[in-house]
């Protein structure tokens, strides 16, 4: 209810006084606790686009998307704290975000694109040195399994 | 007497091959003569590294310039203090054997008469995330051991185009990601000041080689505060500019979006010239800026000019929510002390509330996460880096991935992986970049309303070795002063402001001065009559203090 208050208060702009106690209360949760937005705020405040269609993360079938393998004990590790940093990440959807647009990147001049002309470069020798596999002129790789 | 170099501009850039035009080299030539105007405003200093002095880089071209000393004896200098330091320090990752023939081929060119380019004869470190084509360039990880990048970046290419020293690359958290250096996949850096304390990170190694006076300045890169934290744990300037402001050509992408490379000097006007040299539109860039970059070094005053309000007018904003519950109280007692100390240069100072600061801590996470999964798929271990063998080719992928990347990044791209999965991009990542916007939106108004925003860098000093390594969010809640700046993508300085009084020595507090995008020259100016008139306070660790 803090987030969602805070967040009313700044898209609505009430008065300050009210904005600043949410604020502090929000900063406090945070400094002290960093966990506190997702301990606070059950799951059932979730807004309705976001509610059922988001499982939690699953560690090996994310290692698997993102070509890392990891071990047993990795997974048993890093899953805690995914899961803690998600849940943390999930405070934002509590707030109304409904007429704001997507900001890609701090605002930056358009068209700052070179001409698409092709230069060569100079240090093409360098390139292939670098190539852990190299058997000219082929960077040679192991045979690619396709799995259905 | 010219040299024929000097004759024709042209020959002086021309390298392998490959020509430099006449524009850029006008640019180079204009903040030498730049460079030259300021030389002659600043006074001399007897030693090389005078506590008083206004710029190292300054009085190091003066001595040069008169014959009064010779390059080689500086870098000798430089090198002595650097191999004594480093085995408590450990800031570099790899040390250049070309230093002192650098230095020879300075000293030729000052027989000769030549031009000399504006740093020359300058140490300076570059943080290992940071192409150098003479030097491996591991971005902190295992994943690069031994790795050496086929070109410079943009920025090392101008700072040797302006005759400088590149003494080495220093250590980092692994491809920027973590907040003190001991996610290194090499070696962990100690803050100078104190050496059971973290320098801070990610570009840890370039604060503490500042720092230990083992170089002169350096580069490093900040994605939500890498430079500026680092900064202010090891009591040195950081200066991290507005977004665009120099190119990102050669830095390892970590978050495209929020990346910028910076510098730290051991005084404002160290950092200007650094940022002078280094700034200006690339066509390796598209996210670079077309803008003019502004002579920032020759706008700033020497100390014995300034009148009695030199900043008179100038109107100051203290974020009010960095000094709140969960602030370090001699932090905030140092940042109110430093306000105090802007309203007797003139400043008007009050409170402003940026209602969305504490959303921009998990925004970063996202957008950082998210940005560097995709980024950090290109090491592979086919094109280049560690390669471990495998049956095929996921294998290898997986094993090369899993063998070089260590636990954090390892983490960030998981989350990363998740935050971007089919259906939950609405969620997470386009969430995260709303409320960017109204970061943005929040601090660009509040730098309508004052000229520069203040607060401090960290919300406390530097932290104990391994004192948050385990615990992911008591790592990225140490970040909260900083990240705003990178998601609005405005410039930010950090100046030394004070001490804490945590062991020994104490333990530095840094100032964290904001502005509106593009407008790097107030916050130098502001930084610069705030360093010049700080009584009391000399930033030099122990470690170093009976040299320098």
């Amino acid at each position: 209810m803090a987030v969602a208050n805070a967040a009313l208060a700044m898209v609505g702009g009430i008065g300050v006084t009210m904005l600043q106690r949410q604020r502090n209360q929000l900063y406090s949760f945070m400094a002290k606790n960093p966990l506190g937005h997702a301990l606070v705020r059950p799951r059932r405040d979730f807004s309705a686009r976001s509610s059922s269609s988001l499982l939690p993360p699953d560690v090996p079938r994310l290692a698997e998307t993102a070509r890392i393998a990891l071990t047993p004990d990795e997974v048993e590790e890093f899953a805690p704290k995914i899961g803690q940093i998600i849940d943390w990440f999930g405070q934002l959807q509590a707030i109304d975000l409904q007429n704001v647009d997507p900001a890609l990147r701090a605002d930056a001049e358009s068209n700052n694109l070179r001409e698409d002309f092709p230069e060569t470069f100079d240090n093409r020798e360098a390139l292939l040195a670098a190539v852990p596999t190299y058997e000219k002129p082929y960077i040679k790789v192991p045979k690619v399994l396709n799995k259905d | 007497m010219l040299s024929a170099a000097a004759q024709n501009p042209r020959l002086l850039l021309q390298r392998g091959g490959r020509k430099f035009n006449l524009q850029k080299c006008r640019r180079r030539r204009h903040f030498h003569h730049s460079l030259q105007a300021v030389s002659s405003f600043f006074p001399q200093s007897e030693t090389i590294s005078s506590p008083s002095s206004s710029s190292e880089i300054l009085t190091i071209r003066k001595s040069l310039l008169s014959r009064e000393r010779k390059a080689v004896e500086i870098a000798q200098n430089y090198l002595n203090r650097l191999r004594s330091t480093e085995p408590q320090i450990r800031s570099f990752l790899h040390i250049s054997q070309n230093v002192m023939s650098e230095a020879e081929q300075i000293d030729r060119k000052i027989e000769r008469n030549e031009e000399l380019g504006p740093l020359a004869g300058v140490l300076i470190g570059v943080k290992d995330n940071i192409c150098t084509v003479d030097m491996p360039s591991t971005g902190g990880s295992r994943i690069l051991e031994n790795y050496r990048p086929t070109f410079d970046a943009t920025a090392v290419r101008k700072l040797r185009e302006c005759g400088a020293i590149i003494v080495g690359k220093t250590n980092m958290d692994e491809f920027g990601m973590g907040s003190t250096t001991e996610n290194s996949g090499f070696q962990v850096t100690a803050n100078p000041w104190n050496a059971e304390r973290v320098p801070g990170g990610s570009s840890g190694g370039s604060a503490a080689a500042v720092s230990a006076r083992q170089c002169v300045a350096s580069l490093g890169s900040d994605t939500g505060g890498s430079v500026r934290q680092p900064a202010a744990f090891c009591g040195v300037v950081g200066m991290k500019p507005t977004y665009g402001r120099v190119s990102r050509y050669g830095l390892m992408a970590y978050a495209s979006s929020l990346d910028v490379i910076g510098c730290f000097g051991s005084s404002v006007a160290d950092a200007a010239i650094l940022l002078e040299a280094i700034a200006g539109h690339d066509r390796f860039d598209a996210t670079s800026s077309k803008r003019e970059v502004p002579e920032f070094s020759s706008q700033l005053e020497p100390a014995e000019f300034l009148d009695s309000k030199p900043l008179k007018g100038l109107r100051v904003g203290v974020i009010s929510e960095t000094l709140g519950d969960g602030v370090d109280s001699g932090i905030v007692s140092s940042i109110q002390a430093a306000a105090s100390h802007l309203e007797e240069l003139g400043c008007t100072v009050k409170e402003v509330n940026v209602p969305s600061f504490s959303l921009g801590l998990p925004a970063y996470y996202i957008l950082a996460s998210c940005e560097s999964s995709s980024n950090l798929s290109r090491y592979d271990g086919i094109r280049y880096g560690n390669q471990i063998a495998a049956e095929e080719l996921s294998s290898l992928y997986g094993a090369c991935r899993a063998n070089g990347f260590g636990s954090e990044v390892k983490m960030r791209i998981l989350m990363g992986t998740y935050a971007l999965s089919a259906g939950y991009y609405d969620a997470y990542y386009k969430c995260a970049q709303q409320v960017r916007t109204l970061v943005q939106k929040n601090l660009k108004a509040s730098l309508t309303e004052n000229d520069v925003l203040i607060s401090p860098a960290a919300p406390s000093p530097a932290y104990r070795m391994g004192e948050k390594k385990n615990d992911p969010l008591a790592m990225y809640a140490g970040d909260i002063m900083t990240v705003n700046v990178n998601l609005a993508g405005i410039p930010a300085l950090v100046v030394p402001c004070g001490f804490s009084e945590v062991g020994p020595s104490g333990l530095p507090i840094g100032l964290q001065i904001i502005g509106a995008a593009f407008d790097e020259a107030k916050l130098f100016k502001v930084g610069h009559v705030f360093e010049r008139t700080l009584q009391r306070c000399r930033f030099v660790p122990p470690l170093v203090d009976k040299d320098v």
